[in-house]
């Protein structure tokens, strides 16, 4: 089993979040090789987190008191070295879309857990926790803003024509943006001009998108990607979060103001980033345990092409030990 | 002259003769599309009574696989965790035992160093905090365990897989295990009240009663929205029982309130409702004998009236044929 904790370095802490007791003893007893600190009343997380400096936050969805969700969305901006995690029982479309949208979350668990899994994920998280900067929830200049809506292109991966016609009207008065009906298309887009944000359909007629989306995110983790979609299903969304780590996933139709505010975020995310190339292990999901990559769809060319794509992040922390 | 006018009318004759036998074609014709219409209908009712029961098949397992994975969760935890307490503790007594038999062997020279290792060892073990937390981590695994087994007989005293027909019961373990099965769709967002009464056993269709409050209980908390209270209440009455299920929802406007126990009839959008919850609430309570009331104001809620006879003489089993 991997030690959470780092040889040498202060033991980890961790804040578990449920109503149930019993499920805290247990991830107390998972982690007795690290501070843990238990919490079964949410309305006390935030205040805790803060006392107690916490590293890696473990949190349940479904509470009486409070979702787990809206735990996770305070804890971004008064704890935002923490990372993540939230555990649920049952996962439904909304408590997954609102833990990519609102909690930012860096994993999505089911119940029952596998406890060399968590183990291997706490650590990983931990250890970002404690190494990557961390990006602030405050926004850019005017002057930044503008810079980067002129410099940084937005693509968008959809081949439905009123799709496409609509993220047009919202967007193109607003940002570069660019259109791909194909993966190949959208290669040659991300080659040929500086990217900062991905738009894209799960599924065009060629087939499934979301291979490549987790493709591009191992290996371009500073590019944000706004997933679209018309058919959400709960698993798809939580694999979407584990192994593409979406930055947000808007239901179709889209709609203006949502759209704009997302990409808009997500530019300045990417923007942020670069000036701090040291958070972007945050947002990765490189150094994930084997387990939880499965075998990608692409071809091994497309792959050698995302693979080979220029670095336009002036030097891209390897971080990939 | 005659000739022309003869012939004439033979034309017309002929004509209408025609004209009819085309009409009756068309007429067999419209019949049997009328038929073929009429027995897709029916295929498509059964095809739509069929999937309101896979759908409240399928909120049942939704419901089952959420109480039921936290316990799991705690469970499958600890007994993997008290492995490896157990291991640790193991390792400690090996330690101890080393020890023992070091210092059992040893000449005068080297008593002094292994009694050194045993005192070592033995203090080491009883530091060791394992088995306590072994303990306790198993204490809550039986817990857990019982949380789960509970949940099974609810689940097959819900679905009564193991008989079917009429039993006698007491209608507020129906209501217990419905509000169990809808759980996941109260817990978060809305307060349940319950005050039930003592009811004398009545005779019925279990699976089916169960059925009449799961689909109430879902109505009210869809009704619901965000947050806000269910209220049940079950009360003794002369010749039977009464059930009233209350929320503090949208209430259901006058237009639509005489229509709610139509089948098929339904205010959600399409592919959400089947528009048959109510009606098949309405069909069982008939069945049994009873009768259903609502009682509804806008903006401030709806409740739910089932009365149900002691000992219900009507076709239970007809109206629960399908």
């Amino acid at each position: 089993m991997d030690r959470p904790t780092a040889a040498g370095s202060p033991p980890l802490r961790i804040l578990c979040i449920d109503d149930e007791m019993r499920i805290l003893r247990a991830l107390k007893a998972l982690f007795r090789d690290c501070e843990v600190q238990l919490c079964n009343d949410p309305r006390q997380a935030v205040a805790m987190a803060s006392q107690f400096d916490v590293d890696v936050v473990i949190c349940d969805q479904r509470m009486p008191q409070m979702q787990g969700i809206e735990v996770l969305r305070e804890l971004k901006s008064t704890a935002p070295r923490a990372m993540r995690i939230l555990l649920t029982g049952y996962a439904d479309l909304k408590a997954v879309l609102g833990s990519v949208n609102e909690g930012e979350v860096f994993r999505y668990v089911n119940k029952p857990w596998d406890n060399a899994e968590m183990r291997a994920l706490v650590a990983e998280a931990g250890r970002i926790s404690r190494d990557a900067a961390v990006i602030t929830a405050e926004p850019i200049s005017e002057r930044d803003a503008a810079e980067a809506r002129t410099e940084v292109g937005i693509l968008v991966l959809e081949d439905d024509v009123n799709s496409q016609a609509r993220l047009r009207e919202i967007l193109a008065p607003h940002y570069q943006v660019r259109f791909a009906n194909n993966a190949e298309r959208a290669l040659q887009i991300l080659e040929q001009h500086e990217t900062g944000v991905v738009i894209s359909e799960t599924e065009s007629r060629q087939g499934d998108l979301t291979s490549l989306l987790k493709a591009l995110k191992i290996h371009h983790p500073h590019i944000a990607t706004v997933v679209i979609t018309e058919r959400a299903n709960a698993q798809t969304a939580m694999e979407l979060i584990n192994e593409g780590q979406v930055y947000r996933m808007l239901l179709k139709p889209v709609r203006m103001g949502s759209c704009r505010l997302s990409v808009d975020s997500a530019i300045t995310r990417y923007w942020k980033l670069k000036r701090n190339p040291r958070a972007i292990q945050r947002f990765a999901v490189a150094n994930l345990p084997s387990f939880a990559l499965p075998p990608t769809t692409i071809s091994e060319s497309l792959l050698a092409r995302i693979k080979g794509l220029p670095s336009r992040i002036v030097q891209i922390v390897r971080f990939n030990s | 002259m005659m000739t022309w006018l003869l012939g004439t009318l033979l034309i017309i004759a002929l004509l209408a003769v025609g004209l009819l036998f085309v009409r009756e074609r068309k007429l067999v014709g419209a019949l049997a599309a009328m038929q073929e219409e009429g027995k897709k209908r029916e295929a498509s009712q059964a095809q739509v009574i069929h999937t309101t029961k896979l759908a409240s098949l399928g909120q049942m397992v939704a419901g089952v696989a959420h109480e039921i994975n936290t316990p799991l969760g705690f469970v499958k935890s600890n007994v993997e965790v008290v492995a490896d307490l157990l291991a640790e503790y193991e390792q400690a007594v090996t330690n101890v035992m080393t020890g023992v038999d070091f210092l059992l062997n040893a000449d005068a020279g080297i008593a002094e160093r292994a009694k050194t290792l045993v005192i070592k060892a033995r203090a080491q073990l009883s530091q060791a905090t394992g088995l306590n937390e072994a303990r306790e981590l198993l204490t809550d695994s039986v817990d857990g365990l019982k949380q789960m087994s509970a949940l099974v007989v609810n689940l097959k005293g819900f679905a009564r897989v193991d008989r079917d027909g009429m039993d006698l019961i007491d209608v507020n373990d129906s209501i217990r295990s419905s509000l169990t099965i809808a759980s996941h769709q109260l817990r978060d967002r809305i307060t349940v009240e319950t005050e039930l009464g003592t009811l004398p056993p009545v005779r019925c269709m279990p699976s089916q009663i169960n059925q009449v409050f799961l689909n109430l209980i879902t109505n009210a908390a869809q009704a619901m929205g965000e947050e806000g209270r269910l209220r049940i209440r079950s009360a003794a009455k002369k010749e039977g029982v009464e059930v009233s299920i209350s929320d503090n929802g949208s209430g259901i406007p006058d237009n639509v309130l005489p229509k709610i126990f139509d089948p098929f009839f339904t205010t959600k959008k399409v592919g959400e409702g089947t528009g048959l919850g109510l009606s098949i609430v309405h069909k069982i309570i008939q069945g049994h004998g009873g009768s259903i009331r609502v009682n509804s104001v806008i903006g401030k809620g709806t409740t739910f009236f089932v009365e149900l006879p002691i000992d219900s003489k009507a076709q239970a089993a007809r109206a629960g044929a399908q």
